[in-house]
């Protein structure tokens, strides 16, 4: 008996080792590929709710060729942007247009976190009910011996 | 005169356990997978830094260039290069230097020169690492074939092999003037002929007389590539039969000995004890070794490395023994001045000379040193 149950606790070790760790793990990954792309709308709506507020027209900035080395560059009109949709497409917006779209984009983003979250919840509940069952496993044999006792 | 054997036999197998260095050499194989990944980073470095000397070098040939400016990581704004030959490069920590092509494209050298350096050190240990994981590799194998390393202690003999002179003495001189090429080859192809009767002989396997002598020759020889070249001494074991080497020489030297006269064991013993007293400590075993080497022939391999070995000894040797060993000539024990003394004294005795009596008190002890002998 003991060497079944040995061997059931090393059974459900190696599950949650190797099935349900590495599950957690990637979704953990992708969450926050996800996260990062929230910021990064987020900051780009920000930028254009500034210029759309101080109604800058033409800017300059400082562009990075690779490796830090940065040339001047000259905007001369901000009217339209181009924001990359996905798919390796830019979508040339004015301003409310891309304000819009970025909108949108972020409540989908907010969607997919949540998704994530949930998944991850889910595979972490996993991990807790067998390492529960393990726990029993080995207690068990403890637990019947301690209601004799109490007598 | 049976004596045990002395040493230790150790299996490689057991000094590198086989699990043990297979997984070191999974380790190996790790640490040169994340070096060679950073390899492969820095070499993707230096690529970006040379398309950017070209760009670089390229920009200032207009004056302004239409470009996509990247507002943030997700958008576009169509816009223009401007003031093309300024360019802002980052020296670290927050420190900017406004420079012009030219110059700009000298510090991204001097960082690429930087780079290649990085590359240089990462290939050599690379290599390093390379040569560790081939030497586990060859202890895996060879631990799995079952090697032994024989390590037996030397121990000098002082008492055994006086009996004799004669032949033996002879050719230690001749050894010792022939050059070292001459004799390396003779012994070589004599130590070849000798295999031949050794391998012929090896089913009978008596114990042979002067078990002792041959054992410290053994002694000697094994020890000398156990010491200095342990790999060399594997390849041998490789050419050799596996099973129980070190019992097959030790059969081997003792049918040996049957085959070889008693008198050359002896005369072995009594030369090499007779460098012996000539000479001193490590030299001792490398001239032992080279009697050896002429005599007995299970040893080949071996006695090659030690030939070498000894030869560079046996070069600063030469000198020295040349006179004691003439000496030797007439004596008949080793020991050189005392003998001839000797001599003389017991023959002064028997005639009585007023000389000789009047010298030493200790005349009388060495004439019974000698009837002893």
């Amino acid at each position: 008996m003991e060497s079944f149950t040995q061997q059931k606790v090393q059974r459900y070790e190696e599950f949650v080792d190797r099935r349900l760790k590495p599950d957690l793990q990637r979704a953990i990954d992708e969450r926050d590929k996800v996260f990062e792309q929230q910021k990064i709308f987020a900051d780009l709506r920000r930028n254009i709710e500034n210029l759309e507020k101080n109604s800058v027209t033409s800017l300059r900035t400082l562009v990075n060729l690779g490796s830090e080395v940065y040339l001047q560059a000259e905007v001369p009109n901000t009217q339209y942007i181009f924001v990359d949709v996905g798919l390796g497409f830019n979508v040339e917006f004015t301003w409310s247009e891309a304000l819009n779209y970025i909108q949108n984009r972020e409540e989908r983003i907010a969607k997919q976190i949540d998704e994530y979250n949930q998944s991850i919840a889910s595979i972490k509940a996993q991990i807790k009910l067998v390492l529960e069952g393990i726990r029993e496993l080995l207690q068990l044999p403890a637990e019947k011996s301690l209601p004799e006792r109490s007598f | 005169m049976e004596e045990t054997r002395r040493g230790t036999v150790t299996s490689l197998a057991s000094l590198f356990p086989v699990g043990e260095a297979q997984k070191a050499a999974n380790r190996v194989q790790y640490a040169i997978a994340e070096k060679r990944a950073e390899l492969d980073r820095l070499l993707g470095f230096i690529d970006d830094n040379n398309n950017l000397i070209n760009l670089v070098h390229k920009l200032p040939e207009e004056l302004s260039h239409d470009i996509m400016v990247p507002f943030g990581k997700a958008a576009f704004f169509p816009g223009r290069l401007i003031h093309t030959n300024e360019f802002l490069v980052l020296l670290g920590e927050g420190y900017y230097a406004e420079r012009t092509s030219k110059q700009t494209t000298e510090i991204l050298k001097r960082r690429g020169k930087g780079l290649d350096s990085q590359l240089d050190s990462l290939e050599a240990m690379i290599k390093d690492l390379q040569a560790e994981a081939m030497f586990f590799g060859q202890t895996i194998a060879e631990a799995a074939e079952g090697l032994v390393e024989i390590r037996e202690d030397y121990i000098e003999d002082s008492h055994k092999g006086e009996t004799k002179s004669g032949p033996l003495k002879q050719d230690a001189p001749d050894l010792e003037k022939a050059k070292p090429d001459d004799e390396y080859a003779r012994m070589l192809s004599r130590m070849d002929e000798l295999e031949k009767e050794e391998l012929a002989a090896e089913s009978g396997g008596d114990n042979g007389k002067n078990e002792q002598t041959t054992e410290d020759v053994d002694d000697i020889s094994y020890q000398r590539p156990v010491d200095n070249e342990p790999r060399n001494s594997e390849d041998f074991h490789k050419g050799a039969p596996p099973v129980d080497q070190a019992n097959n020489k030790s059969m081997a030297t003792k049918s040996v000995e049957k085959h070889c006269n008693p008198d050359i064991a002896d005369q072995l013993n009594f030369a090499s004890l007779d460098l012996q007293s000539n000479v001193r400590e490590g030299k001792n075993a490398a001239k032992k070794v080279k009697f050896v080497d002429h005599i007995e022939k299970p040893l080949v391999h071996h006695e090659e490395k030690q030939v070498k070995a000894a030869t560079a000894s046996k070069s600063e040797v030469q000198h020295q023994p040349s006179q004691p060993s003439f000496d030797s000539h007439k004596a008949f024990t080793g020991s050189i001045v005392e003998h001839t003394e000797n001599i003389k004294t017991s023959n002064g005795q028997s005639s009585t000379s007023s000389q000789v009596s009047g010298s030493q008190p200790s005349k009388p002890v060495s004439r019974f040193k000698m009837q002893r002998r």
